[in-house]
């Protein structure tokens, strides 16, 4: 397996003075399902950021698939930007526009400026378009308003937008975190599917360690900027867990659905129990 | 109330802790600003002894005995846009095409005026201060003053109205575009980014879709402020209605100036409703 993504030494310093990175050196190989994981503010979203550089690092070097990422740019660093997928936690979408347009917004990378005015999209785009629509299940939704949707709906729709471009890595910046446990799972379940289907490289970022351990090949854990922790889901334990988020913290965690034959929790009993009134 | 914080250990808020005016504060502010009030009128000499309500009275009167032969041509060299509707017309569309060339120089310049779209770059973020200073200065000198000089420059008549009023949109329309640019979702515009676009290519698909309702409200919103400011231009040599208003006025001609105020309420008011009516169904 070779290396797709490699990061030596990145440092980014934002202006107020604020690391956010503080020294990365990180290998990706292909096909891995990397999962990102640490406290708000420990440098994941900057990380994932600086990868296709809408965060410009301060130093370091990122290498994807042989090419030097931090030296590139104009056209050679959208060519890089166009085999890259991502999707966001606010998903991201252009409100006002149908969940077509959207999806073909994906292609922008492909089309010269001037064909983006002047001409209507190709016949390849818009079957390109419908196939990556009904990935995601949602092909019946082409024509609505994209604030229309639900909140995994339009994940979804971000999904096939960043499939359009037919990218070979695809960063996910906390992609479930707006999204209710059960809908977390279905959006999970694409990009698995994208991972394991089309050998997409997949780097995510999730806040639920159950999910990561759930979906991940390989779990990256950063605190104050540096890598704390790299290695397989299944080696991190209480302590580790401890180490990464701090003393005080307590693992939550996010289950599928529950079925309805399996006895409930003690806590979700009391929840649950009719005679309980709230407390002022 | 200062009493229930006190009495259980807790911090007092700061609006209870301390009256910013004490007592002699207090006083020493009403009687300042009575002091400033009386200089005021001393100064602007207000006289009203030589007030003649008699006169203004018949005058008033003479406003609504309106002199019906401004509608019609008064000889055969006069055509239509010689009567008061073909001058109150004219003045409806000398409003309109200063918006139309006011957008079409304030909606490029508005991109610039942003700051989210120009931020980044010293080169970029020194052009967005310069723009947004000269919509600061553009609007600062009142429209009439505007159409005084351009009436120097272009001689009386509908050009000096109409470039006048034309810049002076360019100052509120900029402001206002720039503004709608700098209020929309940044979310769209980084995803779009990452997908490898342009530059151009992410203001087209994810900033012109966010800004198209706002652009159209406040364009409607000038055009019928635009269509109001029209007949005073013509006072200042600007064209339109307003210079027939002028000389009406000037020749104690009341009866005309009456029916020339008359019709420019209800034009106004008309482009009121309307503007109003299409704005709400945008929004």
């Amino acid at each position: 397996m070779t290396a797709i993504l490699s990061i030596t030494a990145l440092v980014k310093t934002y202006p107020s003075g604020t690391k956010a990175l503080n020294g990365i050196d990180l290998e990706v190989k292909r096909g891995e399902f990397v999962v990102l994981i640490g406290l708000s503010g420990s440098g994941k979203s900057t990380l994932l950021r600086c990868i296709n550089r809408l965060v410009e690092p301060t130093s370091g070097r990122i290498v994807f698939d042989g090419t030097d990422v931090t030296a590139a740019s104009g056209a050679e660093l959208r060519r890089i930007r166009r085999r890259i997928g991502m999707i966001f936690q606010q998903f991201n979408l252009v409100k006002r526009v149908s969940v077509f347009g959207n999806v073909l917004a994906g292609r922008l990378g492909y089309r010269s400026g001037w064909r983006t005015i002047v001409s209507r999209p190709s016949r390849d785009d818009v079957a390109l378009a419908f196939e990556n629509l009904g990935r995601v299940g949602i092909v019946d939704k082409a024509y609505a308003r994209a604030d229309a949707l639900s909140g995994g709906q339009q994940q979804r729709v971000g999904i096939a937008r960043a499939l359009m471009q037919q990218p070979e890595l695809m960063l996910a910046d906390e992609p479930v975190a707006s999204l209710d446990p059960a809908t977390s799972h279905s959006v999970m379940k694409y990009l698995e599917e994208i991972n394991k289907k089309d050998g997409i490289t997949v780097i995510c970022s999730l806040h639920f360690l159950s999910l990561a351990r759930r979906y991940g090949t390989r779990v990256i854990a950063l605190k104050g900027g540096a890598i704390e922790f790299d290695g397989r889901p299944a080696e991190i334990d209480e302590r580790r867990f401890k180490e990464i988020y701090g003393e005080d913290a307590v693992e939550v965690e996010i289950g599928p659905g529950r079925t309805r034959d399996e006895p409930l929790t003690e806590a979700e009993a009391v929840l649950r129990s009719p005679d309980l009134t709230p407390e002022r | 109330m200062a009493e229930y914080f006190i009495a259980r250990g807790l911090p007092v808020p700061p609006e209870l802790s301390n009256d910013p005016l004490t007592r002699w504060r207090r006083w020493l502010a009403i009687a300042l600003t009575m002091l400033v009030f009386y200089i005021g009128l001393r100064i602007t000499s207000i006289d009203l002894s030589y007030a003649n309500p008699e006169y203004a009275g018949r005058q008033i009167a003479q406003l609504f005995n309106w002199d019906l032969t401004l509608l019609t041509p008064q000889n055969e060299f006069e055509t239509f846009w010689d009567t008061a509707e073909g001058k109150m017309v004219e003045t409806i569309f000398l409003g309109l095409v200063a918006t139309v060339f006011s957008i079409i120089v304030a909606i490029p310049l508005s991109f610039l005026g942003a700051r989210n779209i120009m931020a980044g770059h010293p080169v970029t973020s020194t052009i967005y201060a310069a723009v947004r200073l000269l919509f600061t200065v553009i609007r600062s000198i009142d429209v009439l003053i505007v159409v005084i000089v351009f009436s120097i420059l272009f001689g009386i008549g509908s050009a000096a109205g109409v470039i006048g009023l034309a810049f002076h949109n360019v100052g509120v329309l900029g402001k206002l575009y720039s503004e709608a640019i700098e209020g929309i979702d940044a979310g769209p515009l980084e995803a779009i980014t990452a997908t490898g676009a342009t530059r151009f290519q992410v203001v087209w698909t994810a900033v012109i879709p966010q800004i198209f309702n706002p652009f159209i409200s406040f364009t409607i919103y000038r055009f019928d402020a635009n269509v109001r400011l029209a007949p005073i231009l013509g006072y200042v040599g600007g064209g339109g209605i307003g210079i027939m208003l002028f000389q009406n006025i000037q020749l104690f001609h009341y009866g005309g100036a009456g029916l020339i105020i008359f019709m420019i309420v209800v034009t106004v008011a008309a482009m009121d409703f309307a503007s109003a009516q299409v704005r709400k169904r945008l929004v």
